[in-house]
């Protein structure tokens, strides 16, 4: 009988086929569990990425929405109040009255927006009922602008539970976003998992063989199997770099664009409301509550930290210290009993005058916040482009090396027929 | 290797290729001072582009006082402000004095600010009120008296009509408004208004109220009550406003885009860049709106200044347009925003 290595030779030629069934059936299947593997992570991340651009972050950026006209709402109430039948200030009643009526819908819009999302429906239905009630009160008031209590209750209802409850939606909405961007997470760390433990076993299973057969068969290259493994550490190389590039792209998108957006959004919200203080204040008969009121939701805007000047700029910063200026300019003409002067300069739409520099403030903040809401928008789509065929690339390519090692060890098994 | 590399490229690449963001529309800034004074019709449109330009153009400075077309044409002609806003074009003498003004060269009108003057009303049961111009000259003039007349029920067939009392409602004070709705009366129902033009109410019937915010408002408050007001007062209100029917026989809305089919329509009676419209009240057709109000910018062309010249041209822009629209306006036409903006661009 023949040896070889200590091996009888007919032992060794029964065993080796075995081996290489062996060895490719286990190759193949390592290749099907990964192929498996990253598709499903794949289709998580994709999954959870379409969560956060149509529900998670429109529904955030809603109950944002949601906050500001809220805000602005009862701002023009002050404003059309302030006008009230002065001549002088038709122009800008009329324009208070379309203004409203424009909140009045955008609001009515976000409300519906949210009732048919995930947002907690208990809390839409009591900004809405409270609603229904603050027009009451605000047609009230618009009808008989001497009986100031309707618009007080009006204010009061906003303030105190109206816009607590928005609040309460935008806190809600945020941690929903916050979840779909950790679930999104998971799914990443679970494919560079699969990727990296799946994807090197089979690279390492693939090498192995093509040694093994190197030495067994005294032949230094199979193409077959060669091409399998250039495919496999390819399509492992692009599911690390996709799954970690979108996971870039989307976290910058959040931080750098829509978490500074969500907080210009409540700046602008607070910024509307602490103007509205102004007007509040002449149409209160200098009630000192809406003096105090003022100076914190100012203090608010100025916080070092997560106040204008980090958020929006030293422009936008700068800009509100000068409504501050004319602020107090008007409650010192209130004051000193000059409130038609005081009207004049709250209406006014001169350099200086808090109309004007209201809005000077305000677009400065608009404008930061567009650039950040564009470029979450940008990140979004950019990480969706990225996703383009993460859930088909790995099927395909791993039917490629799973096609491929039979051709591999398809004449070698043919020697020992 | 080979193709790990080409494929780490082509997922960057790809992810790369995002679209570019369209660039908004700039403004060309000038700098310095730009008054402003007259119509107050066209305040809330004024104000709208005087923030948004001085927003942008941090150099310059924009006032604009709403003294009436009257007082700002007289202001002009006596050397006041870059330029004056008004609701009827200059007569031949003011123009004659306006040229006279402006020295080096003509003063021109800009038609700038355009919208539909609504008949608004408030009657018990009724929404999309139809009226020709001879019912609309019949009720304003008094001839018919409650709202269930034989020939308000001949115009809105198969509605059900009150017996309520017409109370209508006019402005007590001179205006543009006033100016154009005589007009419209004069040209689109010569046989039943008889009472002449102008920019003050002829007839002694009525409620007489000073300016449109008491016009509305005493229409909202009063059942039976008709009035004129600039569309954008009574859609602020939530009045309807009447459907006036044309030569077509058709009866339109006082939709922005109605009025602008007007004025698409006007012609141009001006040269050399004067652009005055001479509006055809009783041959709007195709769903034109007829009763409509036209303000324009007089100024003066080579003495104007860079900044008075940059502002006019924003006001004549798209954006400028769009932010009247914002105020309550109806947005100038294109072909006739295109001819105003050339107006601009000749003035310097």
């Amino acid at each position: 009988m023949a040896y070889r290595g200590g091996v009888p030779v007919n032992i060794l030629r029964n065993e080796t086929p075995a081996r290489l069934r062996l060895w490719s059936l286990v190759c193949a299947v390592a290749a099907t569990v990964l192929a498996a593997g990253l598709t499903v992570s794949a289709a998580g991340v994709r999954d959870q990425v379409e969560v956060i651009g149509t529900e998670a972050a429109p529904q955030a950026a809603t109950a944002a929405d949601l906050y500001f006209a809220l805000s602005d709402l009862d701002a023009q109430v002050t404003r059309i109040l302030v006008a009230g039948d002065s001549d002088e200030l038709a122009g800008s009643r009329a324009d208070a009255l379309g203004a409203y009526r424009d909140r009045g819908r955008q609001v009515d819009g976000d409300l519906r927006l949210l009732l048919n999302s995930t947002a907690e429906p208990a809390v839409v239905l009591r900004i809405m009922d409270g609603l229904a009630v603050y027009r009451q009160r605000v047609g009230q008031a618009l009808t008989a602008p001497a009986d100031r209590g309707h618009w007080t209750q009006a204010t009061n209802l906003l303030h105190l539970r109206i816009l607590p409850a928005a609040a309460e939606l935008r806190t809600g909405s945020t941690e929903r976003l916050n979840a779909a961007y950790r679930a999104k997470e998971t799914y990443e760390t679970a494919g560079l998992a699969v990727a990296l433990l799946l994807g090197g076993a089979l690279l390492g299973l693939l090498i192995q063989l093509q040694v093994w057969m190197a030495r067994r068969f005294r032949r230094s290259t199979n193409p077959a199997l060669i091409a399998a493994t250039v495919l496999s550490a390819a399509l492992l190389a692009v599911s690390v770099t996709v799954l970690q590039l979108q996971s870039r792209q989307l976290d910058g998108g959040r931080d750098d664009g829509l978490t500074p957006y969500l907080a210009l959004s409540e700046l602008r919200a607070l910024g509307y409301d602490a103007a509205a203080d102004t007007g509040r204040y002449l149409v209160s008969d200098r009630l000192s509550y809406y003096r105090d009121d003022f100076t914190g939701k100012a203090a608010d805007l100025t916080a070092a930290g997560d106040g204008l000047d980090r958020l929006a700029g030293p422009e936008a910063a700068e800009r509100w210290a000068g409504y501050q200026r004319v602020h107090l300019k008007i409650l010192n003409l209130a004051d000193a009993g000059r409130t038609e002067e005081a009207a004049r300069l709250l209406t006014g739409i001169r350099r200086g005058d808090a109309a004007f520099d209201f809005a000077w403030f305000d677009a400065s903040v608009a404008e930061t916040a567009a650039e950040r809401k564009t470029a979450f928008d940008r990140a979004l789509r950019a990480a969706d482009t990225t996703l383009t065929g993460a859930t088909v690339l790995p099927g395909v390519l791993l039917a490629v090396v799973v096609a491929l090692l039979p051709l591999g060890v398809r004449r070698r098994l043919a020697e020992y027929r | 290797m080979r193709l790990r590399t080409l494929a780490v490229v082509a997922v960057l690449a790809t992810a790369g290729c995002q679209a570019p963001e369209p660039e908004p529309d700039r403004i060309a800034c000038g700098s310095g001072p730009v008054t402003g004074q007259g119509s107050s019709a066209q305040t809330n449109a004024v104000n709208a582009w005087i923030k948004a330009y001085q927003i942008a153009c941090p150099d310059a400075t924009v006032e604009y006082a709403s003294t009436g077309s009257g007082a700002g044409v007289r202001a002009f002609l006596a050397g006041t402000g870059d330029f004056a806003g008004t609701d009827t074009p200059l007569s031949p003498a003011d123009q004659q004095k306006a040229d006279t003004r402006c020295g080096s060269g003509p003063a021109v009108h800009l038609p700038l600010v355009t919208g539909p003057i609504a008949l608004a009303y408030n009657i018990a049961g009724v929404d999309g009120l139809r009226l020709t111009a001879e019912t609309i000259a019949a009720v304003l003039d008094g001839t018919i008296t409650v709202w269930n007349d034989p020939a308000i029920v001949a115009d809105n067939p198969g509605t059900a009509l009150p017996a309520t009392k017409i109370r209508v409602v006019h402005r007590s004070d001179g205006s543009g408004t006033t100016a154009n709705v005589l007009a419209y009366l004069a040209a689109a129902a010569p046989s039943v208004w008889t009472h002449g033009t102008g920019g003050t109410w002829p007839l002694s019937g009525g409620e007489g109220q000073r300016g449109s915010h008491r016009v509305v408002a005493a229409i909202a408050r009063t059942d039976g009550a008709i009035g004129y007001v600039e569309s954008s007062y009574a859609r602020v209100n939530d009045l309807p406003g009447v459907r006036v029917g044309t030569a077509d026989g058709r009866f339109t809305d006082p939709t922005d885009h109605a009025a602008g089919l007007t004025v698409e329509a006007a012609r141009t009676t001006g040269t050399g860049g004067d652009l005055r419209l001479t509006i055809d009240h009783a041959g709007a057709s195709g769903g034109a709106y007829p009763i409509v109000s036209v303000t324009y910018e007089v100024v003066c062309r080579g003495p104007a200044s860079g900044v008075a010249r940059s502002f006019l041209a924003y006001a004549a822009s798209e954006a400028g347009q769009q932010a009247a629209a914002g105020a309550g306006f109806a947005p100038l036409p294109a072909a006739l925003r295109e001819q105003v903006a050339a107006g601009v661009a000749a003035l310097g």
